[in-house]
């Protein structure tokens, strides 16, 4: 057995106990805190951006960034209901299309990190504007609801599909939100594939080294075409979700999507002292930013010092992680 | 010695967490001194080196300097008090993105009696004065420093510790990534520093270097002083002390088992250098062949072609007598033929890797299913094989790789290249800080369990070579020069062979033997 040692243990189990103490916090001051209803309430406030955590997390381990995971699920948001609404297409057909698009942006942004060499945050960056700017094309900077006059005058008759919405706003046995079940499909496949499989091994390998990577025979490029890629599918995927939720097409519903998602994914670093990305984390940071909110709105905190305590959160789990861990590399 | 000390070192320990990385260390540097410090990877000198340059501040013991005791909290005393260091991480010692000229004058470039308008010309002058302390005046001034070679950047900061008049100049592994060439430059600047009553401190796993160089050698051994030897002193008596009551046993040239019968790797024409002749070359099964020259004679060229990495110019390939042509390095790994490349931490290690996953990572497949999913447990297997067999000092198969020495970290890499059947190992610079011990295992082990596969072992290190190799080939500007079977080595021949100029090749008469090859 080794020796215990206070700093190992903090290290490991310093976030979770935190977590867990806010929890028993919220939970007394605030009894309405613990009910069923407000607890699915929070996973259902992060299922969104903890969709998206999730794909950037396959970014991150190869030492990437990607910027534009907010501006594809906005872009999702529209082309759904553009498809639907205006199009008249089913939800099924609309589905994959936006899914296609997701890939799409993907393999663009892949290809221009690889052959194009543009550095991955500038890459990304230009990405996430030019994505940000198509959404508003299809429907002339409009919003799509059922009745909106789109461009040419005419009345959009068409409406999203049931079994759309239930993707969203769908409940299994009446409690369980739908979007957070598939959220925590998401998690457990991701973190089958980074953990589990040899993809996952490819991937770590590929952040930790890519040199090395190279010379064990490793096709670099296509793994980082492939991370980015999955990014941003698993980004349009939380936008169908998201237009599932809302029902309609809103122009800019970006909004702090993207902060949350890489905070959470970030926060996951603290996770278990992980100090890398890994998906169980991501989910943990996820819902530790939802039940911060959650819990301090029902403690009656404005709502202006939401990003600002989001913030300071993230910083003091990275400073925790890299600034403890680090003297014992 | 009846000098007085310029610098002491007494009682000096540190540790880092568990680890007792010195204890009670002392030395005295004498002035007009080369003092050679020697010790496997591990063993505390960068520690020790590290300490007398500032850079640990939390150290036990004292530091005297002129009869003084001093407390050393960072690089700038250390260097107030005349100690200069040359660092062994070469691009830690120049600034990658500045001209040589920048860099060589970095000292009077960054001082702040500096006029506020940056004067690039007065730079350059100062920069030309220093490079003519080593000889540099053929570098261009005016190049950035990422387009020179690895070698001219280490001459630069070596120049640049030279030129602010050190009292104790310490080197640490200067020659590690430069020709016999430069380094006989830096010797016969060494010497004659020396003489005029500057104190060297000389760190080189090289130990000819050392026989040659130093006038004293201090041994360290897990952190403690293991001995001092005075001239005249030997490899022997060096590596004796080093590794104390292990005896080294080089590699016997008796017991060749190549098989002469069985052509494993044919090269017919093969130019991987623009404008250089043809090479032809076999390599049969269980065949340990070395491949020496300088830097810069073309051997990396050749490792980068055979592994798939860049294609030939010309000729052809052959393995088991079948045309040899990888689209890359994936294609040339499932052809079986494997690299252990130089550079351990930028080229093989995975840091965040246990040594587990850093055995496997070439050979995923073979612990996948049809779902792409690993099975742990026939990874840990195998590993564990392969850390027993390769004697890899670790706790197990799951530590960190970053949790063990350099020599262990080494044995980790080489072991992931044979731990399946190979049809050819490619070593680029296996012995690069590594301690005699981990590289006469490293060396054991290859050539124990060669079986029918071929391992082609570069090293610029003429030993590093001979210990290990059935045969010796040397090459010396993109070309080959010479040919030596085990047990007729005349190691003056290969310093000649691999020291000659580009003219002396080139000479008509010689060029015809060398297009026919030797083979």
């Amino acid at each position: 057995m080794k020796k215990f040692n206070i700093t190992d243990f903090s290290i490991k189990w310093g976030f979770l106990i935190v977590m867990g103490v806010l929890f028993t916090m919220f939970s007394i001051l605030e009894p309405a805190f613990i009910s069923a209803g407000n607890l699915f309430n929070i996973l259902l406030s992060v299922c969104i951006f903890g969709t998206m955590a999730l794909g950037e997390t396959f970014v991150l381990i190869t030492d990437g960034m990607d910027l534009s995971i907010g501006s594809t699920a906005a872009l999702s948001v529209m082309i759904s209901a553009y498809l639907m609404v205006v199009l008249e297409l089913g939800g099924l057909i609309t589905i994959f299309i936006v899914l296609g698009i997701g890939i799409a942006v993907g393999l663009l942004i892949g290809f221009l990190i690889v052959k194009v060499k543009i550095p991955d945050l500038l890459a990304t960056l230009g990405m996430m504007f030019l994505v940000q700017g198509l959404q508003y094309i299809p429907s002339g900077g409009l919003s799509i609801g059922r009745g909106a006059v789109i461009k040419n005058g005419r009345e959009a008759m068409g409406h999203f599909s049931e079994g759309f919405k239930y993707l969203g706003q769908g409940r299994i046995l009446k409690v369980i939100p739908v979007p957070v079940l598939i959220m925590l499909g998401v998690a457990i496949i991701v973190y089958i594939i980074l953990s589990k499989t040899k993809f996952g091994r490819i991937f770590y390998a590929i952040g930790g080294n890519p040199e090395a990577a190279r010379l064990v025979g490793v096709n670099v490029n296509k793994y980082k075409v492939i991370a980015y890629a999955s990014s941003s599918f698993i980004a349009s995927l939380a936008g169908i979700l998201l237009a599932a939720r809302v029902g309609r097409g809103d122009v800019g519903s970006q909004g702090t999507l993207l902060m949350d998602a890489i905070g959470a994914a970030l926060i996951g670093f603290a996770v278990l002292g992980a100090r890398k990305p890994n998906p169980f984390g991501t989910i943990v940071g996820a819902i530790f930013i939802g039940m911060l909110m959650n819990g301090l709105t029902m403690l009656s905190m404005q709502y202006f010092w939401q990003d600002f305590i989001k913030g300071s959160v993230l910083v003091a789990a990275l400073a925790f992680t890299f600034g403890i861990s680090k003297k014992h590399g | 010695m009846n000098k007085e000390p310029i610098v002491e070192v007494k009682n000096i320990g540190m540790s880092f967490g568990a680890t007792r990385a010195l204890d009670d260390v002392d030395f005295n540097f004498y002035p007009g001194e080369l003092l050679a410090l020697v010790g496997a990877n591990g063993a505390g000198k960068s520690t020790l080196i590290k300490i007398i340059c500032g850079y640990h501040s939390g150290y036990e013991g004292q530091i005297i300097i002129d009869n003084k005791e001093v407390d050393l909290n960072s690089p700038k005393e250390a260097y107030d008090y005349g100690i200069q260091t040359v660092h062994q991480i070469i691009n830690q010692g120049v600034i990658q993105t500045m001209t040589v000229a920048e860099n060589l004058a970095l000292e009077e470039m960054l001082s702040p009696d500096q006029p506020i308008l940056y004067n690039y010309p007065a730079i350059r002058k100062r920069a030309l004065e220093i490079a003519s302390l080593m000889d540099l005046d053929y570098l261009d001034m005016d190049a950035p420093v990422f387009s020179i070679p690895q070698s001219d950047r280490q001459m630069i900061s070596i120049a640049r510790a030279l030129a602010s008049n050190p009292k104790l100049l310490i080197l640490d592994e200067p020659t590690s990534s430069i020709s016999e060439k430069e380094a006989e430059r830096l010797f016969s600047t060494l010497l004659k520093l020396r003489d005029s009553g500057v104190s060297i401190v000389y760190v080189s796993h090289r130990l000819h270097e050392i026989t040659r160089l130093a006038d004293r050698v201090g041994v360290l051994r897990d952190g403690k002083v293991a001995g001092e030897l005075v001239v005249p002193f030997s490899v022997q008596n060096i590596v004796h002390a080093m590794v104390g009551d292990i005896e080294q046993e080089p590699v016997k040239k008796e017991d060749v088992k190549v098989n002469k019968n069985v052509v494993k790797l044919e090269l017919k024409d093969l130019v991987v250098q623009e404008g250089k002749p043809g090479l032809n070359l076999k390599i049969y099964e269980g065949e340990v062949l070395g491949l020496t020259g300088l830097i810069g004679a073309g051997k990396s060229e050749l490792a980068a072609v055979l592994f798939g990495d860049v294609k030939p110019i010309s000729g052809e390939m052959y393995i088991n007598g079948e045309l040899y042509e990888p689209e890359n390095i994936g294609a040339a790994i499932k052809k079986g033929i494997f690299m252990v490349p130089e550079d351990r931490n930028n080229n093989a290690v995975f840091p965040d890797f246990s040594i587990r996953q850093n055995i496997n990572m070439p050979f995923l497949d073979m612990f996948t299913n049809k779902a792409f999913v690993l099975n742990t447990r026939k990874e840990r297997k195998e590993a564990k094989r392969m850390v027993k067999a390769m004697t890899v000092k670790c706790e197990s198969e799951d530590s960190p790789i970053l949790s063990l020495s350099g020599g262990n970290q080494q044995k980790v890499i080489v072991a992931r290249w044979l731990m399946t059947q190979s049809n050819l190992v490619i070593l680029d610079e296996p012995f690069q800080g590594v301690d005699v011990k981990s590289r006469s295992e490293i060396g054991q082990y290859l050539r124990k369990n060669i079986g029918k596969s071929t391992a082609l072992v570069i090293a610029t290190d003429l030993d590093e070579v001979i210990d290990i190799s059935d045969r010796v080939i040397v090459f010396n500007h993109g070309v080959m020069v010479g040919e030596q079977e085990a047990g007729e080595i005349d190691k003056e021949k290969l310093i000649h062979l691999t020291s000659q100029t580009l003219e002396e090749i080139l000479e008509p008469g010689l060029v015809g033997n060398v297009t026919k090859g030797v083979v």
